[in-house]
């Protein structure tokens, strides 16, 4: 897993969706219980990405949304560099 | 109430993307043509909808050219209901009437030109500034008019329009007014487009409620209705449109934005508003449907219009929003004047934009209610129904009539008590030099509140969240099937979410009107922290929100009374909360009223369980106080163009309402719990006041030199603190009185319980 890439989604995810850092880890499920991440967030998490890494996550699937860690994957498998 | 007072509608106003008169609107909405169109007022170019329903006029053109577009739409409407209804603004009458206006975005073109300016490198004008806070409209359009009765502002999102005309009909019944202007105003603006927009819940194309409902058309207008008493009306030969019967409120407890999809808050708010108004739902004949044009809302209201009129036969519905477009708080005032209009005329507007196999699809979908589709029907209504449904959660329903039955009340005279308190208060801190809050997750964690809950919440929410769940731990009530239909929420707020506010349209300055954020904007609605309590507690009843400076936390407890003695609710939270952040700090610091010569800012949030007797004894509740009275007063007297002035004869006229309704005398009052805050000049204009009335020996307790000027804070803390000291055998009686703009008092006064 890209370290740089996954610390640039948790900042964005901490500050867009007020989610306190202390609580969430890479493999954290984001729309688990303890997180909480509904359809309002997932849009403002794609929004994020897409600021972040002009990655489009429009076609992403609903598994590439559960943790930092899966959407690493997502951003380092379509980022044009 | 064995003798209601028949409440009618005697005047008409309104302007919107069809229309700049009432007239000119209904003949478009009969002939089906729509006023959506390429937005003119800011760029969308980077945006995936750039349709809106704009008015064709000029702000610069409207009232003088004096006002942010929000209020000036409200005068020109206000305007043409005044003239509708012959009413002479020259003559004493003019000082009886009141004006009751909903919105949702209040200034927010005002908000955009104050942050562009500074973004520009200006400093924003004074002008702008004073426009911000929905606060100030209601009380705009009075003075405009030298209308001297008492205003307040609705603030329930998308439901704030036809609340407007609920809480009208209210006040006229329990003796606080025989006329009101009463409806909504919004203006077209970049903040809720951008939300929306964020949301993506903009139709890409013009909206097309109950058909393809892929999202809405924002619109703007205003929409007023002059509510009066039968008495009233026939004593100055009025002409009479029809009688508004009652009303209906609920909350879905549920979602911040989306609706119940099992459509349970809509039904509730459907048979309230029948049920109030001593009908049944095989009577209602024609329904203005909320009709958003988004699927969540659609396939909830098919479900519960449906449901709710099963077996009717009779029913008709529209939604007007294909043509207007989704105007939001002015939305539910315009559908109740097109309500009216078609009542009277005998001619139902279609919803618009069906082809013929749209037309089939719909009968599929409608049952057995007729939704009217691309042309008018014309038939012979009695009764009819206007529905708006708001983010929050808010729910809220009117029915009108052509000849109505004797109204039943089940409500009878009642004592109210303070059975609980809860609140949260700022502590001062020389870094910031104001009171603020010491809140954490930490804080809410020893309440049950989750993370994943509460940081959804903006400030003003998890203050309004807090208070309110200590006052129901206070008052020993846990909210549960049996008893969340019979809780109500009043919320009061002097400045709203104006953090939240601030930010989203920061943001949008900086990245585009293409770029709002979907997270942040659910929480720049004032009603978005009376929504989160309802979601939190689960409480299902009457929920409202206003907004009308710092006695919004006094007038809370007013509504909250009423509601209570209207047989709505037994119970009502009633509170008043007011954040403080640096925006805040920011805006009152520009304003000129913060700092040296002005005041210290504070913030917090107060709720008190306001409880009807018989709930109280039955549940063995501890009672704080009695409320022996609740009155609001206002008056024009003094310079109109200042809406910070202040009024002797009206604070004099709040205090001699209160006391007659006690039956009490001034010598009979201990202790005044005023609204001083450090300016010199309003401390000692209420110190002389009260002087006057009570003499010298009255104690004045002022709150705000322990907590700051925490604005409908400080008045619901000034309520609770009196209900402490008399419950703590310090006083046996007192008032608790707090002053909004454009000169508006309210009082409440508490005995021993």
């Amino acid at each position: 897993m890209n370290n740089e890439i996954a610390e640039k989604i948790k900042g964005m995810l901490v500050e867009r969706l007020r989610i306190p850092a202390d609580e969430l880890e890479y493999d954290s499920e984001l729309f688990g219980e303890d997180i909480g991440l509904d359809s309002i967030d997932s849009i403002e998490i794609v929004v994020g990405i897409e600021n972040l890494f002009g990655v489009d996550l429009s076609g992403a699937s609903k598994e590439d949304f559960r943790s930092i860690e899966t959407l690493t994957a997502y951003v380092e498998a379509h980022k044009e560099d | 109430m064995p003798d209601v007072k028949r409440c009618v509608i005697t005047g008409l106003g309104l302007v919107c993307a069809i229309g700049n008169d009432a007239d000119e609107c209904f003949e478009s909405a009969l002939k089906g043509r729509s006023g959506i169109a390429d937005v003119k007022c800011f760029d969308t170019s980077n945006c995936y909808s750039h349709k809106g329903a704009e008015v064709d006029i000029a702000t610069g053109d409207l009232a003088s050219g004096n006002y942010d577009r929000t209020t000036a739409l409200g005068i020109k409407a206000a305007g043409e209901a005044i003239a509708d209804s012959g009413l002479n603004m020259d003559s004493e009458e003019a000082s009886e009437i009141g004006v009751i206006l909903g919105s949702c975005i209040a200034g927010a073109s005002a908000v955009e030109k104050y942050y562009q300016d500074k973004e520009n490198g200006g400093k924003g004008s004074l002008e702008d500034l004073k426009a911000i806070p929905a606060s100030v409209i209601a009380g705009n359009v009075a003075d405009y008019y030298k209308a001297g009765g008492i205003t307040a502002n609705i603030v329930n999102a998308c439901a704030a329009g036809t609340l407007s005309v609920a809480l009208a009909i209210d006040l006229i019944r329990g003796g606080k007014g025989e006329i009101f202007l009463a409806g909504g105003c919004d203006a077209f603006a970049s903040l809720p487009f951008a939300g929306f927009h964020a949301l993506k819940a903009l139709d890409a194309n013009e909206c097309s409620p109950f058909n393809h409902s892929e999202g809405i058309t924002l619109g703007e207008g205003a929409g007023v209705l002059v509510v009066e008493s039968y008495e009233h009306a026939v004593k100055r030969g009025a002409k009479i449109y029809c009688d508004v019967l009652g009303s209906g409120v609920s909350s879905d407890a549920y979602h911040i934005t989306a609706p119940r999809p099992d459509g349970e808050g809509q039904m509730s708010v459907i048979r309230r508003a029948i049920e109030n108004s001593g009908l049944t739902a095989d009577d209602i004949e024609y329904v203005n449907a909320h009709g958003t044009g988004t699927a969540k809302n659609d396939e909830a209201e098919f479900l519960s219009l449906k449901t709710c009129f099963e077996g009717n036969g009779n029913v008709t519905a529209s939604s007007t929003k294909s043509m207007t477009g989704h105007c939001l708080g002015a939305a539910g005032a315009i559908e109740a004047v097109l309500t009216v209009k078609a009542i009277t005329e005998g001619k139902l507007p279609p919803t618009t934009g069906y082809t013929d196999e749209d037309i089939e699809a719909l009968k599929e979908k409608a049952g057995s209610v007729h939704f009217i589709a691309n042309k008018p029907i014309e038939k012979d209504i009695h009764y009819a129904m206007s529905n708006s449904f708001a983010f929050g959660g808010n729910n809220a329903s009117i029915v009108f009539a052509k000849d109505p039955k004797a109204i039943k009340f089940n409500a009878s005279k009642h004592d109210l008590y303070v059975t609980g308190i809860g609140t949260v208060t700022g502590e001062y801190s020389e870094d910031t030099g104001d009171y603020r809050a010491n809140i954490d997750s930490d804080t809410f964690k020893a309440y049950g509140v989750k993370t994943a809950f509460l940081r959804k919440l903006d400030r003003l929410s998890q203050l309004q969240l807090l208070s309110g769940i200590r006052a129901l731990e206070d008052a020993g009530i846990t909210v549960n099937e049996d008893n969340e239909n019979l809780i109500g929420i009043c919320i009061g707020t002097g400045d709203g979410p104006m953090t939240e506010i601030a930010n989203f349209q920061k943001g949008i300055i900086r990245d585009g009107v293409d770029k709002g954020s979907a997270f942040a904007f659910p929480n720049t609605v004032y009603n978005a922290a009376g929504g989160y309590l309802s979601i939190f507690t689960g409480i299902k009843g009457y929920n409202v929100t206003i907004a009308n400076g710092s006695q919004s936390g006094l007038q809370s407890i007013c509504a909250a009374s009423g509601a209570i003695l209207f047989g709505y609710e037994d119970i009502m939270l009633a509170t008043g909360t007011d954040e403080c952040t640096d925006i805040d700090d920011e805006l009152y610091t520009d304003l000129g009223l913060k700092g040296k010569d002005g005041f210290k800012l504070g913030e917090g949030s107060v709720t008190c369980v306001i409880e009807k007797d018989d709930s109280a004894f039955t549940r063995g509740a501890k009672r704080y106080a009695k409320i022996c009275g609740f009155s609001s007063a206002r008056d024009t007297s003094g310079d109109r163009n200042d809406n910070r002035r202040l009024s002797e004869s009206a604070l004099t006229e709040a205090l001699r309402k209160v006391l007659a309704e006690a039956g009490m005398k001034p010598e009979d009052i201990s202790c005044i719990y005023g609204f001083g805050n450090g300016i010199g000049k309003i401390d000692d204009f209420e110190k002389e006041v009260y002087k006057k009335i009570f003499g010298d020996g009255i104690k004045i307790r002022l709150v705000k030199q322990d907590f700051g000027e925490a604005r409908a804070a400080s008045a619901s803390l000034q309520f609770a603190m009196l209900a402490r000291d008399i419950d703590e055998g310090r006083f046996e009686s007192g008032i608790a009185v707090s002053y909004g703009t454009s000169a508006l008092y309210s009082a409440v006064l508490l005995t021993k319980a």
